[in-house]
């Protein structure tokens, strides 16, 4: 096989795929089974993003608190100052990245665990203010009643508003896309390259003349920016918002999607939220023993696949190899 | 009241600290940040409320049984599940976070969710100098600081402790000097988990007893390692007092997510200066 004609078997693989996500609502009806999906959609994007700040070496807990500023900000913003809903989306994202810059610089001076730490109290102070600036954010109780997001007119050809979940399904889907499609972009860049040989040896990458704060930065505001566009998806998907949405655990299961899933190839935090999101649903009959099986699936997981559950394949062709080899 | 208040502090930071110095043991023996810290808190106030109010021990010894019986179960945790990740941060975090989530919901399954409380039999007052200060309090700050000072020996005084220094500076010379290192290890979760175990005792005395109790604890432990500095004793009991005090003061002049805004705000500020904490240095 040539190589053109890889690359085209590729692209239809590709294709293939993402006509059959495209397809789903058509042949799935249960509303619920597609709110899975839509999570499992959001939680892609999360754990992507987060992968990009990552890259850099630093490992963010902060995606919770970010999502928060994207909620409440594309709220506010469409209640009170009546703003369509398509433009604060974007002003979500950006808000949410204005706050990583304004953070940015002082905190990747910390390094290692610090930083996690850091990022950790900044999520956890995003939730205080919002639980003590009542005036604006209504305090515990959050913001509810968010409207959905506005009907998307193209004049003379359609007209979609959100009524069910199907549309909502085809928003985030689109979202994710483009998201994966930027991100991957930004991976074989040379952005994405400087942001590898600042997480192998950072020192080594300053001594070349590489700015390695600046990238460092750059990365945290972008992982940030998908955060915020997610917290205002969700704030229109589920209509309330509370400081406590998105907490502490919510930010650890990013990272466990982004870990479990393997940190080191770019399909990995796909493969992890996706698995580790629809997973539950399937043991749901256990009831109250439902998390004993997903925290046995995560730990076999990082006892028997260090790289993530993307290096299944390989290690059980390893595994498969040295059992005929001996026979 | 401003007596009262930095009292109530001084409890807080107590409480604190025996939570903060077991992350803080664990962290520089084992290089790994224990996210279930807060669910073995938990387990040693459960072991209190069935220690005390169904088997009727008295309240000291309950302590001392519930810190014995939570150490060893950390000596389990070190061996089958912490040792094949030490060094290993991400990878240790999701070994603990899958942790959390087995023995919150253990907790949940055997002893239901609904909170529970148990009086601790201290329940009288004493004047000093025009300040009431209930017993049970004092028994809080003494049990606390007492341990504080019982860890400072043993690890300034015994070679145990000294072998614990050397692993925390350096993990393969230590072992180069004939050190156990799994030995050590097992020490350190024992000492740790043991003083989690009596911070959740105490703290189920004081107020109630929940299998979601463990969240608010590993926030303000590693709060307190982290304004600290990783690795130091001192900079634990330092951090615990000063965040005990913020989060004991500042409720009585405004709202409690003032103390919190104040003490994370302080933290980020102390960071941006001393990136490696009051008195630590720096970890990988």
């Amino acid at each position: 096989m040539s190589l053109s004609d890889k690359k085209k078997s590729k692209g239809l693989r590709y294709g293939g795929a993402i006509l059959f996500l495209f397809s789903i609502p058509l042949i799935v009806r249960g509303q619920y089974t597609l709110h899975i999906l839509i999570m499992a959609a959001m939680n892609i994007i999360l754990a992507s993003s987060l992968r990009l700040v990552a890259s850099s070496g630093q490992l963010s807990m902060a995606h919770g608190g970010m999502m928060t500023i994207g909620a409440y900000t594309s709220a506010l913003l469409v209640m009170k100052l009546g703003i369509s809903s398509w433009a604060a989306l974007p002003l979500a994202g950006l808000a949410a990245a204005a706050l990583a810059l304004l953070v940015g610089f002082p905190f990747v001076r910390i390094k290692g665990i610090y930083f996690a730490m850091v990022t950790v109290f900044l999520a956890e102070m995003i939730t205080l203010t919002a639980e003590h600036w009542r005036s604006l954010t209504g305090g515990s109780s959050g913001v509810v009643n968010i409207p959905p997001p506005d009907p998307l007119v193209i004049p003379g050809l359609i007209s979609i508003d959100f009524p069910t979940k199907t549309e909502f399904y085809y928003f985030i889907l689109v979202l994710m896309l483009v998201t994966l499609l930027f991100l991957y972009a930004i991976e074989r860049s040379r952005i994405g390259l400087t942001l590898i040989s600042i997480q192998q040896t950072e020192l080594l990458s300053e001594s070349v003349g590489v700015n390695t704060s600046r990238f460092k930065v750059l990365a945290f505001c972008i992982g940030c920016f998908f955060a915020g566009i997610v917290g205002s998806f969700y704030s229109q998907y589920i209509n309330v918002i509370t400081p406590r949405s998105f907490e502490f655990f919510f930010a650890i299961y990013i990272i466990v999607y982004m870990i479990v899933g393997g940190i080191k190839k770019f399909s990995g935090p796909i493969y992890g939220a996706f698995i580790l999101t629809i997973f539950p649903e399937f043991i749901r009959a256990l009831k109250e023993f439902q998390p004993f099986i997903f925290a046995g699936l995560l730990m076999l997981a990082i006892f028997f696949l260090p790289d993530g559950l993307v290096d299944l394949r390989r290690q059980w062709d390893k595994f498969y190899e040295k059992r005929f080899n001996r026979a | 009241m401003i007596t009262q208040s930095i009292l109530n502090g001084l409890v807080l930071g107590g409480i604190y600290i025996l939570v903060a110095l077991g992350l803080t043991l664990i962290l520089s023996i084992m290089g790994i940040v224990q996210l279930a810290h807060g669910e073995v808190y938990m387990l040693g106030a459960y072991a209190m409320y069935y220690l005390c109010v169904h088997a009727g021990l008295n309240f000291l010894l309950a302590i001392l049984i519930s810190a014995f019986l939570v150490g060893g179960l950390g000596v389990l945790l070190e061996k089958y599940f912490f040792r094949p990740f030490r060094g290993k941060m991400e990878r240790a975090l999701i070994i603990s976070i899958g942790l959390i989530l087995l023995l919150q919901n253990a907790v949940l399954v055997i002893a239901g969710g609904t909170p529970r409380a148990f009086a601790s039999p201290f329940s009288g007052m004493i004047s000093v100098l025009g300040v009431t200060l209930s017993l049970e309090r004092l028994i809080v700050i003494s049990v606390a600081f007492g341990l504080v000072l019982v860890l400072f020996f043993l690890i300034k005084m015994t070679k145990v402790g000294q072998a614990m220094v050397a692993i925390s500076q350096d993990r393969e010379v230590a072992a180069l000097q004939g050190i156990n290192i799994d030995r050590i290890s097992s020490i350190a979760m024992f000492l740790g988990c043991a003083f989690a175990a009596v911070s959740g005792a105490l703290v189920g005395a004081l107020f109630s007893v929940s299998p979601f109790m463990g969240g608010f604890a590993l926030m303000k432990g590693i709060a307190v390692i982290i304004l600290g500095g990783m690795g130091s004793i001192l900079g634990a009991v330092l951090g615990g007092l000063l965040l005990g005090l913020i989060d004991g003061v500042v409720p009585v002049y405004s709202t409690t997510h003032m103390a919190g805004l104040i003490g994370f705000g302080f933290i980020i500020l102390i960071l941006l200066f001393k990136p490696q904490g009051m008195l630590g240095r720096e970890f990988e």
